[in-house]
C-alpha cells in the first residue's frame, strides 16, 4: 500500500513536471508564432520563377501606407497624410548609398514628368547612424550632408529627416534604396528594394496612378 | 447448542474462505494497478522526453534559423592573441573575410558621402592604436553606373595595425566600422567587434 502511494506521488510528480514543460512548450510555440508574425511583416527578396531577378515582397502590398510625420530639410513637418488624392513614391534612400545615387537621377526625371498629373516623391533620408534625438552636433553633420548632396543631385521634391523612425513600420529595411509606390487612396501598390530601373520604377509610378 | 456452534463455525469458516480469496484478489489488483502505474509512468516518462527533445530540436533550429537570417558582412578571423614587448609600438595582422557577393569602401573611399572601413580599438584597453596601415582598394564600378568607380575591398583583407601595450595580459575588443553594399543595395553602416587578447611582455 505504502509502495502504491509512492508511485503513485512519483507519477504525479512526472505528471506535474511533464505538464509544467508542455506548458513552457506552449509558450514557447506562442512566442515563435509571434515572432515569425513579426518576421512576416518584414519585407523580404523572393526568388523569382526560373532563377531571375529576386523580387522583393513587402507586407505593405494592398496595404494602407503607415502614415507618418517628419521633417523637411527647412524644419517644416511633413505628412504622408496631406499627399492624400496624390500617387506618392516615398524612396528611402541615404547618402552613403552608392545604388541611391545612381536612381536620383530617374527620380527627379520622373517626378517633373508626372508632378502634372498628381505624382510627388518624397526623399526619405535613412542615413541608420542611430543617433541619440539630444546629439546635436551628430544631426548637424548628417543635415550639412544630406543638404550637399540634395543640392549636388538637384532633388527639387521634398526631402524628410530621420527614415529611421518610421523604416520598421515600413517593413523593416534592412536594405537601401527601398521605394513604396502610394496610390491615391494611400495603398501601397508596389514595392521595390535595391536598384531596378528607371522603366520599373515608372510603371509602378504609372501603377500608383492609376493609369 | 452442538449444533448452533456448528453452524457458526461453518459460517466463519465460510467467511474465511471468502476473505482469502478477497485478500488474493485485492493482491492481484494492486498488482494490476501497479503494472498499469508503472506503465502509464512509463508512458508518461517517454512522451515527456519526445517532447523535451522536440522542443530542444525547435529551439535549436529556430536559433539556427536566425542566425543564419543575418549574417554579418564582414567577419573578424584572426589573430586571438598576440604577444607584443610592453611599452614598444609593434605590428600586428588583422585578417578579415567579406561575405561573398558584398563589398565595402576602402579606407579611402573614392567618394566623399561613402563611409570607410576603419579599425579602431578603445581607450581603457590597456592597449593603445598606434596606427594602421589599410589595403588598396580595387576599383569596382556599378554595372547601371559604369562611369562611377568605387575603391573597396571584397573576399578577405587585411589590416596592419601597430599597437602599444602595457604589461600584462588584455582583452581587447577592437573595433571594425564598415558599410557593405552588393551590386544593387546597401546595407546600413556597421561596427563589429574585434575581440584580441593581447600579453604585454
Amino acid at each position: 500500500m505504502r509502495r502504491n502511494t509512492l508511485v503513485l506521488a512519483a507519477v504525479l510528480l512526472i505528471l506535474a513536471v511533464f505538464a509544467w514543460a508542455g506548458w513552457a512548450n506552449w509558450e514557447y510555440r506562442q512566442q515563435a508564432a509571434e515572432k515569425l508574425l513579426a518576421g512576416a511583416a518584414r519585407g523580404e527578396l523572393v526568388a523569382a520563377p526560373g532563377g531571375g531577378t529576386p523580387q522583393y515582397v513587402s507586407p505593405l502590398d494592398g496595404k494602407a501606407a503607415p502614415a507618418f510625420s517628419l521633417d523637411d530639410l527647412n524644419g517644416k513637418r511633413v505628412s504622408l497624410a496631406s499627399y492624400r488624392g496624390k500617387a506618392v513614391l516615398v524612396n528611402f534612400w541615404a547618402t552613403w548609398c552608392g545604388p541611391c545615387k545612381v536612381e536620383t537621377p530617374w527620380l527627379v526625371e520622373l517626378r517633373d514628368k508626372y508632378a502634372g498629373q498628381g505624382f510627388e516623391v518624397l526623399g526619405v533620408d535613412t542615413e541608420a547612424d542611430d543617433l541619440k534625438a539630444d546629439d546635436k552636433a551628430g544631426w548637424a553633420k548628417d543635415k550639412a550632408a544630406i543638404d550637399k548632396f540634395v543640392a549636388q543631385e538637384k532633388m527639387d521634391y521634398p526631402v524628410l529627416l530621420d527614415g529611421d523612425s518610421i523604416s520598421e513600420a515600413y517593413g523593416g529595411l534592412d536594405d537601401l534604396p527601398a521605394s513604396f509606390f502610394i496610390d491615391r487612396d494611400g495603398k501601397v501598390v508596389a514595392a521595390s528594394v535595391g536598384l531596378t530601373s528607371e522603366g520599373d520604377i515608372e510603371s509602378n509610378i504609372r501603377k500608383a496612378l492609376a493609369e | 447448542m452442538k449444533e448452533a456452534v456448528l453452524a457458526e463455525l461453518a459460517r466463519l469458516a465460510e467467511l474465511g474462505s471468502r476473505q482469502v480469496s478477497g485478500s488474493a484478489a485485492q493482491v492481484r489488483r494492486s498488482k494490476e494497478q501497479v503494472r498499469c502505474i508503472r506503465r502509464a509512468a512509463g508512458a508518461v516518462l517517454i512522451l515527456g522526453t519526445l517532447a523535451l527533445s522536440t522542443r530542444a530540436q525547435i529551439v535549436s533550429t529556430t536559433e539556427k534559423t536566425l542566425a543564419a537570417a543575418k549574417p554579418d558582412a564582414v567577419t573578424f578571423l584572426f589573430p586571438e592573441q598576440v604577444t607584443v614587448p610592453a611599452g614598444k609600438s609593434s605590428p600586428v595582422v588583422l585578417h578579415f573575410r567579406i561575405a561573398p557577393g558584398l563589398h565595402i569602401n576602402s579606407h579611402t573611399p573614392s567618394d566623399e558621402y561613402l563611409i570607410a572601413t576603419d579599425f579602431s580599438i578603445p581607450e581603457g584597453s590597456g592597449v593603445r592604436l598606434d596606427g594602421a596601415a589599410y589595403p588598396a582598394g580595387t576599383l569596382f564600378t556599378l554595372p547601371a553606373d559604369p562611369k562611377t568607380r568605387l575603391s573597396v575591398y571584397t573576399g578577405e583583407f587585411v589590416i596592419q595595425a601597430r599597437i602599444v601595450a602595457v604589461v600584462g595580459s588584455h582583452l581587447v575588443e577592437g573595433k571594425l566600422r564598415y558599410q557593405a553594399c552588393d551590386r544593387n543595395q546597401c546595407l546600413p553602416p556597421k561596427t563589429i567587434d574585434v575581440p584580441i587578447e593581447v600579453i604585454g611582455k
